[in-house]
């Protein structure tokens, strides 16, 4: 017994040395500085581009890249859902229309891949302005179900129109991304390809929340009375995160297209919308790192339990259901407060209390 | 020339007459009192003012231009601000974003321009945080400014939803009820602080059931009763007034004064 305790503490002594490094670039969570927060995204940073490099393998890539388009998508997801307060369950949808404007614009009409990537975002755009103007005016329920029952007319559609979309067989034969000559044909240049545009896209969301444009969205979740008193044009504000959110979806379809090099209507169905909201749910709502933390971990999580066949779908259910328990709010949100909160908490107690921070 | 002036307005709501042919008005520069017994109408009138509920018929001029018609952002936009009944603060946003965030109307650049975080828009963040700060340090809430706006008890959460209205710089300030539920003491720093809006050149319009406040702050009074106006002048004359003594010493017609 005693041998047990002493091989603990040693064990224990071990974690501390790696958690005390990790404080001093750890953000302190009590306080809510730009400048600290800028020093987190940079760590974040680094660790993104050494990743496929320290573990060199394939599949890992391949996994990433995937992780990678998902976190795209649901970063415009948790834009509408954490921020703006609503909900869409259509959301696969728009990245179904990026897919398939790829594919068609690519594979029919062999245009260049980087014009298709521009132009799924406008279509998707396009089409969730049209579609939220009208929609956008339900609340709660209503707004789901309006969202999802556009999700499934717009899969009918895809897998009736045999002449656009080639029915449920779908499009083959969408060429690698290619950027001026420069074509990203192995997983190791998807990464960065996939990984580059979330940053992109992650930067611009993350000015977005922090300016007047992500607090008019945060009152409008709040309260729409409250917000239309100060002047916030309520329809207008939620009507701007849907269609951004919707270009941000069409911009992962594209990649996504590229990546597979297919589009057909099975990776655009139900289950899948239900994937990005979980996402975002588990990933943490009204954060935007939420949303990619989540992204990562189901994409990651659904692989390892591919490997236990027809198990796989209730051991992730399980999973799902005990992660809602004790990360009621969210992974990111949750590991923000616990985890940093304790590693960031003795390390810069002294600063805190000298009045430093 | 009367900043808000509201003309023969009428609001039905199934078959009940909220407001019965309403006019009145209110002169720049003022602070205009609004009392009279429960279910006189009197929140009702502030919800067609500030657009929330549009009237049956009748029209509201705010500085001489017909505003029936506008949405409450759009009413908003053209200076009337306005705080509310129950508290609505942001609770998911921090007190000093509470602030920043009721400058909205004042701020200018479009989506993208915040998404690329140009220049500009650098500067005008930072100058309204510095705006909102000073805003928090008039209300004497700059202690707290970091701390999410739910934390805070509900006396200063009503001076935070004083705060955000005034950020908007507003021509007319609608206050519905701003002492219920405060203590005396802030009841006092709340009549200094609406007395000073007022220095400031804000025309205040305030609903108040708390009679000793209203009386020592207001210019003018007009008191609803029934959906009716039945008075309307400076204090001391609606104080002697037979009909609005009446009005709030004997019950009206049984349903409409009902207590909550």
């Amino acid at each position: 017994m005693v041998e047990k305790k002493k091989e603990f503490r040693k064990r224990d002594f071990f974690y501390l040395v790696p958690l005390w490094l990790l404080s001093l670039i750890a953000p302190d969570p009590y306080l809510y500085h730009k400048k600290e927060f800028r020093k987190k995204d940079l760590y974040y940073l680094v660790a993104i581009c050494l990743a496929p490099l320290i573990w060199p393998d394939p599949h890992f890539h391949h996994l990433m890249v995937l992780a990678g388009i998902y976190a795209i998508l649901s970063l415009g997801l948790g834009l509408f859902m954490g921020y703006a307060g609503q909900i869409s369950l259509g959301h696969a949808a728009f990245f179904g229309i990026g897919a398939y404007t790829t594919a068609i614009l690519t594979a029919r009409y062999a245009l260049p891949t980087f014009l298709a990537f521009w132009a799924s975002a406008l279509s998707a755009a396009l089409i969730a302005y049209l579609i939220g103007r009208p929609i956008l005016k339900l609340k709660g329920y209503f707004l789901a179900l309006a969202t999802l029952g556009f999700g499934e007319i717009f899969l009918v559609i895809v897998r009736e129109s045999t002449d656009l979309t080639g029915g449920i067989i779908g499009i083959f034969g969408v060429p690698w991304f290619s950027v001026m000559g420069f074509s990203f044909d192995t997983y190791l240049k998807q990464y960065y390809l996939a990984w580059g545009v979330l940053t992109g896209l992650f930067l611009f969301s993350k000015n977005l929340v922090r300016s007047k444009v992500g607090r008019a969205l945060l009152a409008v979740a709040a309260s729409e009375d409250a917000a239309s008193s100060v002047g916030i044009d309520v329809p207008k504000a939620k009507l701007d995160i849907f269609v951004l959110g919707s270009a941000f979806a069409g911009l992962a379809g594209s990649l996504f297209a590229c990546v597979m090099s297919t589009a057909n209507p099975e990776a655009f169905s139900l289950g899948f919308t239900t994937l990005i909201v979980m996402m975002v749910i588990l990933g943490g709502m009204g954060t935007i790192y939420g949303p990619v933390a989540g992204a990562i971990l189901l994409t990651w999580l659904m692989d390892i339990l591919s490997r236990y066949q027809e198990f796989s779908l209730p051991i992730y259910s399980v999973i799902l259901i005990l992660l809602l328990i004790f990360f009621p709010d969210g992974i990111g949100t949750r590991l923000n407060v616990r985890v940093i909160y304790l590693i960031g908490y003795w390390a810069k107690k002294k600063k805190r209390d000298e009045g430093k921070l | 020339m009367s900043l808000l002036s509201i003309e023969t307005m009428t609001k039905e709501y199934d078959g009940v007459r909220a407001l019965d042919r309403v006019s009145l008005r209110v002169e720049k520069g003022n602070i205009k009192g609004l009392i009279g017994p429960n279910g006189a109408g009197k929140s009702t009138l502030f919800h067609l003012i500030s657009g929330v509920e549009k009237p049956d018929s009748g029209k509201i001029l705010f500085k001489e231009k017909n505003i029936t018609s506008l949405e409450p952002h759009e009413r908003a936009a053209v200076g009337i601000g306005r705080t509310f009944q129950t508290v609505q603060i942001w609770g998911n946003m921090t007190v000093v974003e509470n602030i920043m965030a009721g400058m909205d109307r004042r701020l200018r650049g479009g989506f993208f321009s915040y998404g690329f975080w140009f220049p500009w828009i650098r500067r005008s963040e930072k100058e309204a945080l510095k705006e909102a700060k000073e805003i928090l340090g008039s209300l004497s809430l700059l202690g707290k400014w970091e701390s999410m706006a739910s934390q805070l008890p509900f006396g200063k959460q009503k001076l935070l939803e004083l705060g955000r209205a005034l950020a908007m710089k507003p021509e007319l300030l609608l206050l519905d009820e701003p002492a219920s539920g405060l203590t005396l003491t802030e009841i006092e720093q709340l009549s200094e602080r609406i007395s000073q809006i007022r220095r400031e050149g804000v025309t205040v319009f305030i609903v108040e059931h708390h009679m000793g406040m209203v009386m020592e702050i207001a210019d003018e009074i007009a008191v609803l009763h029934n959906g009716e106006l039945i008075a309307e002048g400076t204090p001391a004359a609606v104080r002697r007034n037979p009909a609005v003594m009446e009005a709030y010493l004997s019950r009206g017609p049984a349903g409409k004064r009902e207590r909550h």
